[in-house]
């Protein structure tokens, strides 16, 4: 390949959900926008998650952007077209099967009500069986914690999507906007230059007055060669686990309070089955670990709730590279440096996330203010 | 979790490689456990021989090669190595922790060395119709008569290959009759053919023993060769087979049981997950894993034997079964090799015939990738060439990237059916190696696992 020579305004490295909603959002709004991709696009984190598209649950600090990406979720065709068709919107439960459980949700309630959030509800039994018929009667607990049902929190209108196709739905959206995509493009090196950022790759060179870093478990490597400060970033690899095709049974995304699990059925009757499991990854190698014993404790939870699944046989398990930050929330703000912003570091829970991030990353990029605050997610706040 | 077994020796598969292994390595004081997912040991190619030959009615029809392995699968069930029946193994990490399920329940094993001797699977023949009930290949007909001596009277036979003569020329010892084989191996021998038929002559009697096959076969069927174009039509059951044959004329056979056949190929799916590295294997059409002289693979101390590792045939496998079990043995003891290098003379002599085999019956472009733009490829997701075709012309690179934009190969066969037909479909349209296209990224569980068998393994409180 010939050297090449580019010259842009804005650069994105990183083609997950972050940097392709970044994309979609700039080229929008008429930036010149070129999106690098040492693989493919969604090919890491981004397209291979759960898909859950969740608001229960979050951190605090993290609601607002999670209500404000739920509006561009809920008229994503809006965006990106045809691809809005692989989410797929019904209720997110997390019920309690216990009494840590069934206390550590009726003050979660509490605690949104007095934050003045609405979206997050606690149910009682009896309203959780009847939008969920075929709940196990009772609990299993051989040797493990379990006990009753006795209510839990539900989010109206979470769901989940298929994550690869609403990534691949933002950056054509972005193509068509006039955004360039590059993929299997390798940043080698990235370095600030009279005022102007200067970026070697396998695919030649490029220069942008702006590059915003959205290089999920790789964004620390590249934040270090720009010249940043240390980011306090690790990698590893979630894992998941779908079974064959199943009468359908469960129209929600369920989780256990106080115990990991992430449980839903698919449109195909699939069950994908995990949550907060995770194996090694090697960034350096683009490797995802894969321990599927490590699995068994999502396997047994789910067969808790639903004995049947019990039968079912798991027909895959995959993992993806994820970054994760010490305190499981995202960098997302301006960097040391000027021209430089950063959106990475989503700790397994970006994915929802992805279109309200794309557009407070093209708000920082363009000087303007974002919609929520970005204060707890600020890129400084492991240096003080 | 289950208190963990531990083993200096743990093989995968009680075929011939496995088994000779097993007896070589427990003979040597080493604690061997053979995990086979048959109720004893035999592999395909000596599969039900310990249970044929305790029967009262000796199954004869089967053949003399087929009685050999009675005697070395005996010696196996006699000797020390611990075999678990009926155990599927659905991952081994690269530590050598074998997991594996067995009557619904998960278990851990813990080895010194592993033997990976899972054999050989036979290729897929994707034709027209080939997905219709009533069609089955050749290895399902002969396991039907090796472990319940039946079959059906009136099939076709197409296809090629020596299990293909071989089960034929047992279906006929057996009795039944057969309507029709349709070779699909060219007429003509090539120049090629010639050459490679010149070290064959090392193993004169497999020769002699696959021409009298061939020759009685051409004697007491209604035998055709050179056969294209093979379709399989029907509406919801098999009901003819069309085909061109050599002469361009034009045939249709009606039948309901049409056995299909067009060569084995390593099983690849526990070492490909075990992220073992592979090779492409132009004169077989297949992936190798990658090993040193003796069967040890990329990663120390996990071996391979037998036709997994490249197909050879059953002596070879006995041989290179043994091969393994003596290194892994002396690299144990810290002794020296020399044994498993005496050992693999002999080796060399057993594979002569082999890559005239290879050359003979390699599968011509059309039983790779169907010309029929319906044909099904993808059986799991009811994929046909054309929805592979509008895939790839999307622009993947791999296999794995049109896993994404199709779903092919994320069913629960993982690939076994469609895995090499992809492969040559990206191979061809994007006019580049085998090598570079690579083939589906496996990932453990490798066999079928159930949740519950799987959630028997949690356990998240300490209990006494």
């Amino acid at each position: 390949m010939t050297p090449q020579h580019h010259k842009d305004r804005v650069i994105i490295i990183g083609g997950g959900i972050q940097g392709c909603a970044a994309a979609y959002f700039l080229a929008k709004r008429g930036q010149t926008v070129t999106l690098l991709e040492k693989d493919n696009i969604a090919r890491h984190a981004s397209g291979v998650n759960a898909g859950g598209v969740r608001r229960l649950g979050r951190d605090l600090a993290e609601i607002p952007l999670s209500l404000a990406a739920m509006d561009i979720w809920n008229h994503l065709s809006d965006e990106i077209g045809d691809a809005a068709m692989a989410f797929h919107p019904s209720f997110y439960v997390k019920v309690a099967i216990d009494e840590p459980g069934h206390i550590a949700g009726m003050a979660r309630a509490e605690a949104l009500q007095q934050a003045g959030f609405q979206h997050e509800v606690w149910l009682d039994e009896t309203e959780i069986r009847k939008r969920i018929p075929c709940l196990a009667r009772n609990i299993s607990a051989k040797n493990m914690a379990g006990g009753e049902i006795s209510g839990g929190l539900v989010v109206e209108g979470d769901g989940w999507a298929i994550p690869w196709r609403i990534v691949r739905g933002f950056a054509d959206a972005a193509v068509r906007n006039g955004a360039t995509i590059t993929e299997h493009c390798h940043v080698e090196s990235l370095k600030r230059q009279n005022n102007m950022w200067q970026i070697h790759t396998n695919a030649g060179d490029f220069e942008a007055d702006i590059v915003v870093n959205c290089a999920g478990a790789w964004a620390a490597d590249l934040a270090r060669q720009s010249g940043e400060p240390d980011l306090p970033l690790t990698a590893y690899a979630p894992m998941l686990a779908v079974t064959e095709r199943r009468p359908q049974i469960l129209n929600a995304v369920m989780g256990i309070l106080g115990h990991t699990l992430s449980l839903k059925q698919l449109d195909t009757g699939q069950f994908v089955i995990g949550g907060g499991v995770r194996a090694d990854a090697d960034i350096h190698q683009n490797e995802a670990g894969l321990s599927i014993p490590e699995l068994a404790t999502s396997m047994y939870r789910a067969a808790q709730l639903f004995p049947d699944i019990a039968h079912a046989k798991i027909i895959r398990c995959w993992s993806g590279i994820e970054g994760y930050m010490p305190d499981n929330l995202p960098v997302i703000g301006r960097g040391n440096q000027d021209g430089l912003v950063h959106g990475f570091g989503f700790s397994a829970h970006g994915f929802q996330l992805g279109p309200a991030v794309g557009e407070a990353l093209a708000d920082l990029v363009m000087g303007q203010q974002p919609r929520t605050s970005l204060a707890a997610f600020s890129p400084q706040r492991f240096s003080a | 979790m289950n208190a963990a077994l531990h083993y200096d020796l743990i093989i995968i598969g009680a075929g011939p490689a496995g088994m000779s292994a097993a007896i070589y390595a427990s003979k040597n004081d080493m604690t061997v456990l053979v995990l086979d997912d048959q109720p004893a040991g035999g592999g395909q190619v000596y599969r039900h021989v310990m249970q044929n030959a305790a029967a009262q009615n000796k199954a004869q029809f089967l053949g003399s090669d087929y009685w050999s392995g009675h005697k070395l699968a005996d010696e196996f069930t006699r000797s020390s190595a611990s075999l678990w029946p009926e155990s599927r193994v659905w991952q081994i990490t690269k530590e050598r922790e074998v997991f594996f399920s067995q009557k619904g329940k998960a278990h851990r094993a813990q080895a010194g060395a592993i033997l990976i001797a899972t054999g050989a699977m036979e290729r897929p023949m994707p034709i027209t119709g080939w997905t219709l009930p009533g069609v089955m290949t050749i290895g399902a007909a002969q396991t039907m008569l090796k472990t319940s001596h039946s079959g059906v009277d009136g099939a076709l036979f197409v296809g090629s290959g020596p299990l293909f003569y071989l089960t034929i020329w047992q279906y006929l010892n057996a009795g039944f009759d057969i309507k029709a084989v349709i070779d699909t191996a060219p007429g003509k021998m090539s120049l090629l053919h010639y050459f490679w038929a010149l070290p064959a002559l090392l193993q004169p009697s497999m020769l002699i023993k696959g021409l009298k096959w061939r020759s009685e076969i051409r004697r007491k069927t209604h035998y055709i060769s050179g056969a294209t174009a093979v379709s399989i039509s029907g509406d919801s059951q098999a009901e003819a087979l069309s085909f061109t044959d050599a002469s361009g004329k034009q045939h249709r056979l009606e039948a309901e049981h049409i056995f299909l056949h067009q060569g084995v190929v390593p099983s690849i799916n526990l070492t490909m997950a075990t992220e073992l590295e592979h090779r492409w294997c132009p004169r077989q059409l297949c992936w190798h894993p990658k090993t040193d002289i003796f069967g040890e693979s990329s990663v120390q101390q996990i071996f391979v034997a037998g036709d997994g590792m490249g197909i050879a045939g059953a002596a070879a496998a006995i041989s290179s079964g043994k091969i393994a079990a003596m290194r892994i043995t002396a690299k144990a003891r810290g002794t020296s090799s020399l044994n498993a290098v005496f050992q693999m003379v002999r080796q060399v002599q057993k594979m002569a015939i082999r890559p005239f085999l290879d050359y003979a019956f390699k599968p011509a472009d059309e039983w790779l990738v169907p010309h029929d733009e319906n044909a099904i490829i993808c059986r799991c997701e009811s994929l046909t060439k054309a929805d592979i075709t509008k895939a790839i012309t999307l622009g993947v690179s791999g296999p794995n990237q049109l896993k994404s934009f199709s779903r092919a190969g994320m069913g629960r066969c993982q690939g076994r059916m469609c895995g090499l037909t992809i492969q040559k479909m990206i191979t061809d349209h994007n006019s580049q190696s085998d090598d570079k296209t690579g083939y589906y990224r496996l990932r453990p569980p490798i066999r079928p696992l159930t949740v519950g068998e799987l959630a028997a393994l949690a356990d998240d409180t300490p209990t006494s």
